[in-house]
């Protein structure tokens, strides 16, 4: 097993020293991360997996700066994310949710969608008294609909005949697609994928991940997958974490993930799943 | 008999605006906003109480206007920044409003016996005052649903409208809300105030009370426009609304005709919009569930 830290930290994603927990009911706290670092080097492909409540979505939503209260430092190439706001940390981070119905919006056409995402890597609208600014011109107009046309063609995608069709009309595995187009827009420095597949059947799961992979590469863009399949586990990724309690209790480069014998990783990803996760504090106080 | 068409036609044009803010802030911002009955009251009596000290009227319009902004701005303010709860927000603003429409008024009606000149100019079409009232708010709708239409496919428009289709993914994608909900609803209020202000120019009075049961009206409309036209596009969705409107004041012409007490216009309006709430398509957030409650 490699240290957790591979190969070189800067411009990619750096986790250090990150400490989170939240309330529980009653008057209990739960202390999920303490001290916890990951180094992700530009451009690597990392796959998180764990049992449920390890940590792994909750590791997602703080670095997407959707969960407030975390010690520690994020930086994303060089840039310390809990500093910037949404739209600033929008123009530098994609990200794709499990529900396909959470990552698009189902009353606008495939177009509206697309021109959004473009537009977060643009001065921020509605956001930083560019308002005026964005009021000039009509979108998506003839030139987005070709510019979407040849994206969307390009990637092989049936979608491209499609820009006028609400999203709600799509089916599930078409609007993860689209949701992951829509994230990798305007290259990301940092690609999340939050169990993406998840709800998807398997053929469109072979779509979407071969997606995935293709865009990743061809945009050379740093990834974070959580997954509870082992076997995209196992299938994709430069690097495999498993996280138990809030804890990297394995890291795998993709070459010693190829040399693990798979029964051994299911049977430790499988005793990490039937732990309990003991981490109350019984006073209730916030644990440091 | 035709005047009494025309008038619905004239009063439902007049009231148009208040359909379209009722749409904007229900269907594209997704919140159900009570302000709009002390918004709709607020333009009305700003309106008669400027153009009665000789202010001309494009002026009064744009006040009345910029006032329903700062009511909407009020309660969009209220919701973003001090978490009060969306519903409660609406009402704790409209009941401000009253006393500050009020105070703007003087007192709580004030008559405005003259058509105005721009109104008075315009062609008749062998149909007398109503005739010109028709012509001069046929262009101003038309050329309010052409401005918003347009307004809405830009990046701004866009912004608001996945705001209230999926917040999640409007943030994700670098959309204020806090500020994107508070430009809606003032904008939306902003409406409703010229609708205030053009029915107190049409029927010749404000009343401070003229906006009691406002959202109920905007809704009815836009549930009626909706069902007539099926829109689905923004814009075709603007034009349902304002016929909608029309339609809404035909059918109360009608009721009127049939012999329905004026009096008891409010609760025939408050129960076909219960019945379309609890049997209908109409899904309103904060307003009606999805679904059965759980017992």
């Amino acid at each position: 097993m490699s240290s957790p830290a591979q190969g070189l930290c800067a411009p990619g994603l750096s986790i250090e020293d990150l400490s989170w927990g939240h309330p529980l009911p009653g008057s209990g706290w739960r202390q999920l991360f303490r001290s916890f670092s990951l180094t992700c080097p530009l451009g690597q492909f990392v796959v998180l997996i764990g049992s449920n409540g390890s940590g792994k979505s909750t590791l997602l939503n703080l670095v997407a700066g959707t969960l407030p209260d975390a010690s520690g430092r994020i930086h994303l190439g060089g840039r310390p994310l809990q500093r910037l706001r949404d739209h600033q940390r929008a123009r530098w981070i994609g990200r794709v949710m499990q529900n396909p119905l959470e990552g698009t919006c189902p009353g606008l056409t495939v177009a509206e969608n697309l021109r959004l995402a473009e537009r977060r890597h643009r001065p921020a609208f509605l956001a930083s008294g560019a308002l005026l600014g964005a009021l000039g011109g009509l979108h998506p107009n003839g030139a987005d609909r070709r510019r979407y046309r040849e994206l969307l063609g390009d990637l092989g995608l049936p979608l491209a005949d499609r820009l006028d069709e609400p999203v709600g009309q799509l089916s599930g595995g078409q609007r993860q697609t689209l949701s992951l187009v829509m994230a990798t827009l305007g290259s990301p420095d940092l690609l999340l994928l939050d169990e993406h597949t998840a709800a998807l059947d398997p053929r469109a799961e072979a779509t979407v991940m071969e997606l995935t992979n293709r865009l990743i590469r061809q945009l050379g863009t740093t990834a974070l997958m959580v997954t509870h399949s082992l076997e995209q586990a196992l299938g994709h990724g430069d690097r495999l974490v498993m996280l138990h309690d809030g804890r990297p209790i394995g890291d795998w480069s993709a070459a010693e993930r190829e040399a693990l014998d798979p029964r051994s990783l299911r049977a430790m990803y499988g005793a990490a799943t039937v732990k309990e996760a003991p981490c109350t504090v019984p006073d209730g106080s916030p644990a440091p | 008999m035709l005047s009494l068409w025309l008038g619905a036609y004239d009063q439902g044009l007049a009231y148009a605006g208040l359909a379209l803010g009722t749409y904007l802030t229900l269907r594209v911002l997704n919140f159900p906003d009570l302000t709009v009955d002390g918004s709709f009251a607020l333009g009305g009596g700003t309106a008669a109480m400027l153009i009665s000290r000789g202010t001309a009227v494009p002026l009064a319009l744009g006040v009345a206007i910029l006032f329903g902004c700062l009511a909407g701005l009020v309660t969009g303010l209220i919701h973003t920044r001090l978490g009060v709860n969306d519903l409660f927000a609406g009402i704790l603003t409209t009941t401000g409003l009253y006393s500050i429409t009020l105070r703007l008024m003087g007192r709580s009606n004030i008559p405005l016996p003259e058509t105005p000149a721009g109104i008075q100019a315009l062609p008749d079409l062998g149909l007398g005052l109503d005739g010109r009232w028709a012509v001069g708010l046929t262009l101003a709708m038309l050329g309010l649903i052409l401005l918003i239409s347009l307004l809405m496919a830009t990046d701004v428009g866009l912004a608001l409208r996945a705001l209230g289709d999926n917040p999640t993914m409007a943030r994700a994608n670098g959309i204020n809300q806090r500020r994107g909900l508070t430009v809606g609803i003032a904008a939306a209020n902003g409406l409703v105030a010229l609708a205030g202000a053009l029915v107190a120019m049409y029927q010749g009075f404000a009343d401070v009370t003229m906006g009691i049961g406002s959202l109920i009206l905007g809704l009815g409309m836009v549930i009626i426009g909706e069902s007539v036209l099926r829109p689905r596009s923004v814009p075709w969705a603007l034009l349902a609304v304002a016929l909608g409107a029309i339609l809404f004041r035909t059918m109360i012409a009608i009721a009127l005709q049939l012999g329905l007490e004026p009096v008891d216009l409010k609760l025939a309006t408050a129960l076909l919009l219960l019945v379309a709430l609890a049997f209908g398509r109409l899904r309103i957030p904060g307003l009606s569930d999805h679904g059965r409650l759980q017992r």
